[in-house]
């Protein structure tokens, strides 16, 4: 296999700028020749509609419940009908018979399919919304034969009513003969262990797949030599090896709106989904592959979708409800149930960690070696590519390391399975880096913060580690925005870290933890974006954009983007966003992409749309286009100060006398740097020894993501990140009987923190200006979702002097490692 | 089965069967603003007034609400005419994707009926039946207590059309119609 089939979904590269960690002060006072080498920077006087936290063009749509989500499109719909999906209730084994006489003889039901189905695809594919072809393998077929987890969908209804649709698939009897069954990632290995898979099951791409063994995927890189280090520092007392070990659980998206899908074939015969999706595109070429159409007769639509997560980038739904549209001849609508998110949609990987570096008495990491062990349940859907960014995403944070070695299984049991999750590995990754950094400085006596800072990435550093999994050094990376070390000073100064004052009672224990972070801005030489603007006679535009904005508000910072470039307010733009059959293409809302490359393909259509304004413009004025600019709603002369209004412009390119021309301007932008933003999470805790209970007091996230385009809604991602890292390292998991039967089927019985859960949160915005981004943006929707696990591990262990190594942190957690320190005292 | 009761003002009759619950006559009629999240009560996202409470539609039972008055989120504010709690949202950048939004609203608004005047502890208990994934609830948090002040002293609705329990009508509220006005504050 080629290295980019090897690593497809790693992170890439960025370009740097002068100053290291620019202080806003200092940014503002940066010298013209900057300015003149990178036109794209601007002082924040002469900033109109980006950095501004404009307001969210969908915002009063959605407060007055007007805003339209995939099952509000019902009333569309006259003779609209309902499915809902069987499931397999055993972990492991074959369908035999499927009796679906009973639901087909019900009143009201339109529709009953079934593994055997000539309409159902029998056909291998990857729900994973990634670029083609998928680097996750073909290994899932629509409705399945061989069960592989409790949840695996088997049949399916149709029916004129929800109701009738429910009855009557609690009426389909299914056979099944079944299978010994493996849950447990490290036993899956064992020779005698079930095999989830032969190898003629699957079209697996991936490095080192052996079904045999139930591995999707093995995979390793190695910068310098880690061994000669680490037998080095083994044998000198001015060295340390140091070596842990960490765990993390099956996480749920809880995405607020359940996967929704319409399927139906409209008057053109053109087969349409109005659907709950991240990937619009990639759907659209993945549906066409399964039913054997073209991809021009299908249309994917993305209306307002109630946030994804990554739990959208999947055609997790798409199929069943096409299949079950073509066979009852009507528009079917599917939407899931949220026991059905619980327990058969997608999660977030478990994974076991084991993280060791060689450190010298002067505190410098001569070598880092990272294994993990990621347990991608039934199906390999981003089973590789989240495990690879285990360590691709955090070990940038050293890249001065010269020995480094990351190493993963990715390995198959019969449970849920993982896939896309916001973080996509970094998550995991940052607990067993972070932690692992801060328990090294504790140990060597050095401070937690100094000694990361010592190690941590610059500005002009050169990252290979970003690149490890790949061969060559095409996607090395050249850092040429960090505020690492101003996120670091400005989050340590707000939670105090410095002047900790401790409770009175001697059972309750103050501590403060830190975690540094990184992520990527897209996946490095696998993105693409574009965006088309037209002009509008009145001087407005519109903005047609592949880009999908899954509720971040990605299409207002679409809208400022494309103003700021042509000089009009974010209101005149008109976005159109997110439909294959009205938008230029996209690969979607995932690996924080959508600033970064989506933002920078609509800068680029509307600088393409300028070129022509400065020449209608220069018509108008009678002065050379060199001299013009756009600003204000219009075209001004920087020589005369003379100006001519967009409104102007419009209706003479439309309708003039002489010529006419429509003023269109067209953007891709694709890329092999994928920049990442930097943050430092900081925690305060106070940890109760009597109990074992902990409290956070305080949660500090300081963030450079390169600029911010609107700050209110950068805030919101960060806020938003934090809550479900918090989650993370608090109270989210899934647990599962001896068989495998889920025990976690709603919200009721799943740790989502509500309102009264959240401690304090304060948000810093640390602005660097990233070259090769949208006027200096970088990403930040992922970034954020790292920091808490490690930052209140660090901050527990300040505490109290305990470590904890498995999520999510428990009061017995607290308690039984107390024991096992005083136990250890004695 | 018919059942008769007052949607937004309206007086109704729908067509239910015995086992509908509230959300599913409320969208199944059109009023989709209440959103179907989870079908146990568990997430709020389609949290209405029933008779001035809020409920959680999902798990109400249709037979239970006849001849009451149901509000909606349709029946708050329009796009260009919010009311000070759909406004504050609005302003505070306290909305992502929006699904939690109007039944974290009609909670909000349940609240600042029954207590004009909040603490910040007061309005995270009185949210805390309402999740949202997106926001972190901070700004969702700031927008109800920046809410609570815009109203402070009975400021009425920006539809123009209703008092707040506990706050007497006055005046001249065709003014203070403006929805971020900060003109009655104290003005009583």
């Amino acid at each position: 296999m080629s290295d980019s089939d090897r690593a497809r979904e790693t992170s890439e590269q960025p370009d740097r700028t002068g100053v290291e960690d620019a202080a806003p002060a200092e940014a503002e006072k940066e010298s013209e020749a900057d300015v003149a080498r990178e036109p794209d920077r601007k002082p924040e006087s002469e900033r109109d509609a980006i950095t501004v936290d404009e307001e969210k063009d969908d915002a009063r749509k959605i407060v007055t419940g007007e805003a339209r989500y995939t099952a509000d499109y019902r009333d569309r719909f006259p003779d609209l009908a309902h499915g809902k999906v069987v499931r397999s209730d055993i972990a492991h084994g074959y369908v035999e018979s499927v009796d679906t006489s009973a639901a087909e003889a019900m009143d009201g039901v339109d529709a009953v399919i079934t593994p055997f189905d000539d309409v159902v695809p029998h056909k291998l594919y990857s729900s994973s919304g990634q670029s083609y072809p998928e680097p996750s393998p073909w290994d899932l077929k629509v409705l399945r034969e061989h069960v592989r987890f409790v949840g695996d969908p088997v049949a399916a209804v149709a029916a004129d009513d929800p109701e009738t649709a429910d009855r009557a698939a609690r009426k389909i009897e299914v056979e099944y003969r079944e299978l010994d069954a493996v849950f447990d990632p490290e036993e899956a290995f064992d020779d005698d262990a079930p095999q989830l898979f032969e190898a003629d099951d699957v079209e697996n791409k991936q490095s080192g797949a052996d079904y045999s063994r139930n591995l999707e995927s093995h995979f390793e890189g190695e910068l310098g030599d880690v061994e000669a280090a680490f037998e080095r520092a083994s044998n000198d007392e001015e060295r340390h090896v140091i070596e842990t070990e960490w765990e993390t659980p099956y996480q749920s998206h809880c995405v607020p709106e359940p996967h929704t899908t319409i399927a139906y074939t409209d008057e053109d015969d053109r087969h349409t989904f109005i659907t709950a999706t991240q990937v619009p595109f990639h759907t659209r070429r993945q549906i066409a592959h399964l039913f054997d159409v073209p991809i021009r007769d299908v249309r994917v639509k993305k209306p307002r979708i109630g946030a994804g997560f990554g739990s959208k980038q999947e055609m997790a739904i798409e199929p069943i409800a096409f299949a079950l549209h073509l066979a009852a001849g009507r528009p079917v609508k599917l939407e899931m149930s949220r026991q059905e998110e619980f327990t058969a949609l997608r999660f977030r990987h478990p994974m076991r960690m084991q993280m060791r570096t060689a450190v010298t008495d002067d505190g410098d990491i001569e070598a880092m070696d990272l294994y993990t062990l990621s347990n991608t349940g039934a199906y390999g859907t981003h089973g590789m590519t989240v495990a690879n960014n285990v360590g691709t995403k955090p070990l940038p944070i050293y890249p001065r390391v010269p020995n480094v070695r990351f190493s993963g299984d990715v390995v198959h049991t019969n449970l849920p399975m993982g896939a896309a999750m916001r973080g996509y590995g970094a998550p995991q990754g940052h607990f067993a880096v972070e932690a692992h950094m801060d328990e090294v400085a504790r140990r060597l006596d050095f401070d937690p913060i100094e000694f990361r800072l010592q190690n941590a990435v610059r500005e002009g550093d050169l990252d290979r580690s970003v690149a490890i999994l790949k061969d060559g050094d095409r996607f090395t990376r050249e850092i040429r925005s960090c505020g690492i070390r101003e996120c670091v000073e400005r989050g340590r100064e707000v939670i105090g870290y410095d002047d900790l004052e401790q409770p009175e009672s001697d059972h309750l224990h103050r501590g403060v933890g830190m975690a540094l972070i990184a992520q990527g801005s897209g996946v490095a030489g696998k993105e693409l974006g574009a965006a088309q603007v037209q002009m509008n006679e009145d001087g407005s535009f519109h903005l047609q954009v592949g880009g999908v904005d899954t509720g971040t508000g990605a299409d207002t910072m679409f809208s400022q983007i494309a103003a700021e470039v042509l000089g009009c307010t974010p209101e005149d733009i008109v976005v159109i966003a997110a439909d294959t059959d009205l938008t230029p293409f996209d690969y979607g809302a995932y690996a924080s992409s959508t600033t970064y490359i989506s933002g920078r393909a609509v800068k680029n259509a509307a600088e393409d749309a300028k070129e022509r304004l400065l020449e209608w413009g220069s018509n108008l004025l009678d002065e050379p286009p060199d001299v013009l600019d756009t600003g204000d709603g219009g075209v001004y002369s920087e020589r005369s100060g003379n100006r001519v209004s967009l409104e102007e412009i419009g209706y003479e390119a439309t309708y003039g006398d002489d010529e006419r021309e429509h003023i269109l301007g067209d953007g891709n932008h694709s890329t092999d740097e994928s920049p990442p933003p930097y943050g430092a999470q900081f925690v305060d805790v106070t940890v109760d020894t009597e109990t074992g209970e902990y409290e956070l007091n305080k949660l500090v996230f300081a963030a450079d993501c390169g600029v911010a385009i609107n700050p209110a809604l950068v805030e919101g991602q960060i806020e938003g990140g934090e809550h479900m890292s918090l989650e993370y390292a608090t109270s989210g998991d899934l647990t599962f009987d001896e068989d495998g039967n889920p025990e976690v089927l709603g919200f009721r019985q799943y740790g989502m923190p509500r309102t009264t859960d959240h401690p304090e949160m304060e948000t810093i915005l640390v602005e660097t200006h990233e070259p090769t981004g949208p006027f200096g943006a970088k990403s930040i929707a992922e970034l954020p979702t790292n920091g808490v696990p490690p930052a209140l591990s660090n901050a527990i262990r300040d505490a109290v002097g305990v470590r904890l190594t498995d999520l999510p942190f428990t009061a017995e957690d607290v308690t039984a490692a107390l024991h096992e320190q005083s136990a250890g005292d004695e | 089965m018919e059942i008769e009761l007052e949607i937004n003002g309206v007086e109704q009759t729908v067509e239910a069967s015995k086992s509908d619950s509230l959300l599913d006559v409320l969208r199944r009629n059109g009023y989709t603003g209440a959103k179907r999240g989870c079908d146990t009560g568990a997430c709020g996202f389609c949290t209405v007034h029933v008779d001035g409470e809020p409920v959680k539609s999902c798990v109400e039972p249709v037979t239970k609400v006849r001849d009451a008055s149901v509000e909606t989120i349709e029946g708050l504010g329009e796009q260009d005419d919010l009311h000070p709690v759909q406004q504050a949202f609005v302003d505070n950048t306290a909305l992502q994707c929006g699904f939690c939004i109007p039944g974290m609203i009609m909670r909000a608004t349940a609240l600042l009926e029954t207590n004009p005047d909040p603490t910040e502890q007061e309005v995270r208990e009185a949210l805390s039946d309402n999740l949202c994934r997106c926001t972190g609830y901070k700004k969702i948090v700031e927008a109800v207590l920046d809410a609570a002040e815009r109203m402070d002293g009975g400021t009425v609705a920006a539809d123009g059309g209703k008092a707040f329990e506990g706050n007497e009508r006055v005046a001249n509220s065709t003014e203070c119609a403006v929805n971020d006005c900060d003109c009655m504050e104290g003005g009583q």
